[in-house]
């Protein structure tokens, strides 16, 4: 054989080199990012709640990250702020989609908000993510393909709440809710799920306060001649710690007992300090639980992991909130959905998620059950006590699986099927 | 008779018609201390200070502050009730100085932009100083119970503001109708360029009246703040309610936002019995009712 001439040599390492090259490129660039766009209210009131929320977003990227990303690449979350205003978060949906060309949309905390955002996504065809809101319309009655909600919806803490309410020795019932539909929807929920459990339950008295009311006072004089022996109330924020306020001097809660899923929450307790409704039901994320703890051994070096985070982050008050917990949960739950479909390409993710899977976290099991693309975590309800300092605490923590509470996969159907029905017409 | 108690089972329930008089009557006590600085505004410098609720909550949040730094003492709570609207007062008098004084003379419109962007501003800045998380003061330990009226609980705390509401409404008839200072607000309400042309001071004087509305404002959300959450959002909420009261008792009629107030306090309590569930609109029905028999309000003058 002829030894090649040198010119030809020198052509064969340049196109060899030529070959390599690019690939030398890929191996040291970035690969490029999976993009989410992530929808929420990051001004206003709703930051008591939004802020732990998107630093537990940004702890779970992290880790995923840090861990080599998903299919490679890493998760990014590209935030925008929608004012609490469903037109502002369609709006900003449509400029992540069409602009900033994300992957996948994401967030909510507003109810409204998030029905708005889904609607849209399922117009555009894009996947939505329903990470903070709570209301059970997005995956049951406006259930669509195109969202999955990774956390909690109203429906299993309400029963929850109502099956613990059922084992009182209790049969006259009132209620206190905002008027919105919210409260109404609640209510709805905890009295027909009651009274399925107990049907000798009676509802004698309904207070129908509007949204952000600040003086109950005549609210609460009327409950306390009404002749129940239980409330239930879906007052939430900043209203059910003025309405415990304003009724406590009243001595409502030693005279009827209180079942009021959101006042279990450090936000609503820590300000309410010795204040605090003794003997409330709440549905709380109770971290701090020597019993929870030890049903769940790595929820205490989770909780380490984050305040040191959140305090890193400045968060003015690092302890772990529901919405921390949503946060983080949600990252992974969205990276587990992409990492099974081994794709980012839509249909694919929906495919995975419409056959559902499970995931265990710092708390327990998740479960996203795929006939609603529903997120079914664990429950917890407990009650409200003073520990030794003097502090409001929930004790007495009992842990429900939400999928032993929550509608089925058939009732499901019934409700999209009766939500069609009414469309028509 | 049978009729009544049929439709109404609370009509012969003698101690729970008086405890919802109790309890409409704090209410409107309350509402009068968060409205009446907005009326005297308005009155005084035709600005609707839409900024009258960041006013309130600033009051509230200043209380959180000032109690956390005041010694532990059962004289602090009251020390911060006195200091916390001054605090507001001061923000006001910056505000009306720096930005109203240029817009007095133009468009209505405009003023209310103002007052509007200022809603925004004061919110991320209480958002920025404070945090979003929900804070609270805690009542004095002496008024923290409960003392039996008619043989029913009520919070005596709500006795205090009963107590101290009628004596700021006296304070202030005081002021206005026995004081130069008040003689010249009232007039300044009637005829401001007469007022100049007689060689008063009326940008002074304007800067005195914004400052002491900003005050009642901020004694309306120090006094509220035990009975609340201190959150953001506050503002908002107590916008609208203090808005109606003022404009039902007739804008920049103090006497008619005191009527106003109690009349929206006793309605309210006795509309929650009676119609348990339109009790949301009630507050909006009555405006309208007002309006339309009234359109100046019940004290107010119609504008010439």
């Amino acid at each position: 054989m002829r030894p090649r001439s040198p010119r030809v040599l020198a052509a064969a390492v340049a196109t060899v080199l030529g070959l390599v090259t690019p690939s030398v490129d890929l191996a040291t660039a970035q690969p490029k990012p999976i993009r989410i766009g992530e929808i929420n209210s990051y001004s206003g009131v709703a930051t008591v709640y939004t802020f732990p929320y998107k630093e537990g977003l940004a702890l779970a990227t992290k880790e995923i990250n840090d861990a080599g990303g998903v299919l490679g690449r890493p998760l990014e979350f590209i935030h925008r702020d929608d004012k609490l205003k469903p037109d502002e978060a369609v709006k900003a949906a449509r400029e992540l989609v069409l602009q900033d060309k994300v992957d996948f949309l994401a967030g909510c905390i507003s109810s409204g908000v998030g029905l708005a955002i889904s609607a849209y996504a399922k117009d555009a065809k894009v996947l939505y993510f329903a990470t903070h809101c709570q209301t059970s319309r997005l995956t049951w009655d406006d259930g669509h393909p195109y969202i999955a909600h990774t956390t909690n919806n109203v429906n299993q803490y309400v029963r929850v709440a109502a099956r613990k309410a059922s084992t009182l020795p209790i049969t006259k019932w009132a209620n206190i809710s905002p008027d919105y539909e919210y409260g109404h929807n609640m209510w709805e929920e905890f009295s027909t799920y009651l009274k399925k459990l107990k049907p000798d339950v009676q509802f004698i008295h309904q207070s129908w306060p509007k949204l952000g009311e600040s003086d109950h006072s005549s609210y609460i004089t009327a409950l306390l001649q009404s002749g129940a022996e239980g409330i239930f109330t879906s007052l939430w924020g900043a209203q059910s710690i003025a309405f415990v306020k304003q009724a406590r001097p009243f001595g409502l809660f030693e005279k009827m007992r209180y079942v009021a899923p959101s006042v279990g929450n450090p936000d609503e307790l820590d300000p309410l300090g010795k204040e605090a409704p003794v003997g409330a039901i709440v549905t709380p994320f109770a971290w701090y639980d020597a019993g929870l703890q030890k049903r769940h051994p790595q929820l205490e070096g989770w909780t380490k992991k984050w305040i040191e985070w959140a305090k890193a982050k400045g968060l003015k008050d690092p302890q772990p909130k529901l919405g921390a917990s949503w946060g983080y949960a949600s990252a992974y739950i969205i990276a587990e959905a992409i990492k099974r479909a081994k794709t980012t390409e839509t249909d694919k993710v929906i495919a995975v998620l419409s056959e559902g899977f499970d995931m265990d976290f710092p708390w327990g099991k998740v479960i996203m059950r795929g006939c609603d693309q529903q997120a079914l975590p664990p429950q917890w309800i407990g009650v409200v006590k003073l520990d030794a300092q003097g502090k409001p605490i929930a004790t007495e923590i009992e842990e429900i699986q939400g999928k032993e509470v929550v509608r089925s996969c058939d009732e499901v159907k019934e409700l999209r099927a009766a939500a069609a029905a009414k469309q028509k017409k | 008779m049978d009729f009544l108690t049929g439709l109404f089972p609370w009509i012969t329930n003698g101690p729970l018609i008086l405890i919802q008089v109790m309890s409409g009557l704090s209410v409107g006590m309350f509402l009068f201390l968060v409205s009446v600085g907005m009326s005297l505004i308005f009155g005084v410098t035709r600005i609707v200070n839409l900024a009258h609720g960041s006013f309130y909550m600033v009051g509230a949040y200043l209380m959180v502050t000032l109690v956390e730094l005041l010694p532990e003492h059962s004289m602090s709570f009251w020390g911060a009730l006195v200091l916390a609207p001054f605090g507001v007062a001061a923000l006001g008098g910056v505000i009306e100085m720096t930005l109203l004084r240029r817009i007095y003379h133009r468009d209505p419109l405009l003023q209310l932009i103002l007052t509007f962007g200022l809603i925004l501003v004061i919110g991320t800045l209480v958002l920025l100083a404070w945090g979003p998380d929900n804070k609270s003061v805690s009542r004095p330990e002496a008024l923290a119970g409960s003392v039996r009226v008619f043989g029913q609980p009520f919070p005596s705390y709500y006795l205090v503001v009963l107590a101290l509401a009628p004596v700021v409404a006296i304070g202030l008839w005081l002021i206005f109708y026995r004081t130069r200072w008040g003689m010249l607000i009232r007039a300044a309400t009637v005829d401001r360029e007469m007022l100049g042309a007689l060689g008063v001071d009326v940008a002074t004087l304007y800067t005195q009246v914004f400052l002491f509305g900003s005050w009642l404002a901020g004694l309306g959300g120090a006094l509220s703040a035990p009975t609340v959450a201190v959150a953001l959002g506050m503002d908002g909420d107590v916008l609208t309610t203090a808005f109606v009261v003022v404009v039902i008792g007739g804008l920049g009629s103090f006497a008619g936002t005191f009527i106003s107030a109690l009349l929206v306090g006793e309605l309210q309590s006795f509309g929650i019995l009676i119609f348990p569930s339109v009790s949301i609109v009630l507050l909006f029905l009555i405006m309208a009712v007002v309006l339309i028999v009234r359109p100046w309000g019940l004290l107010g003058h119609p504008e010439e």
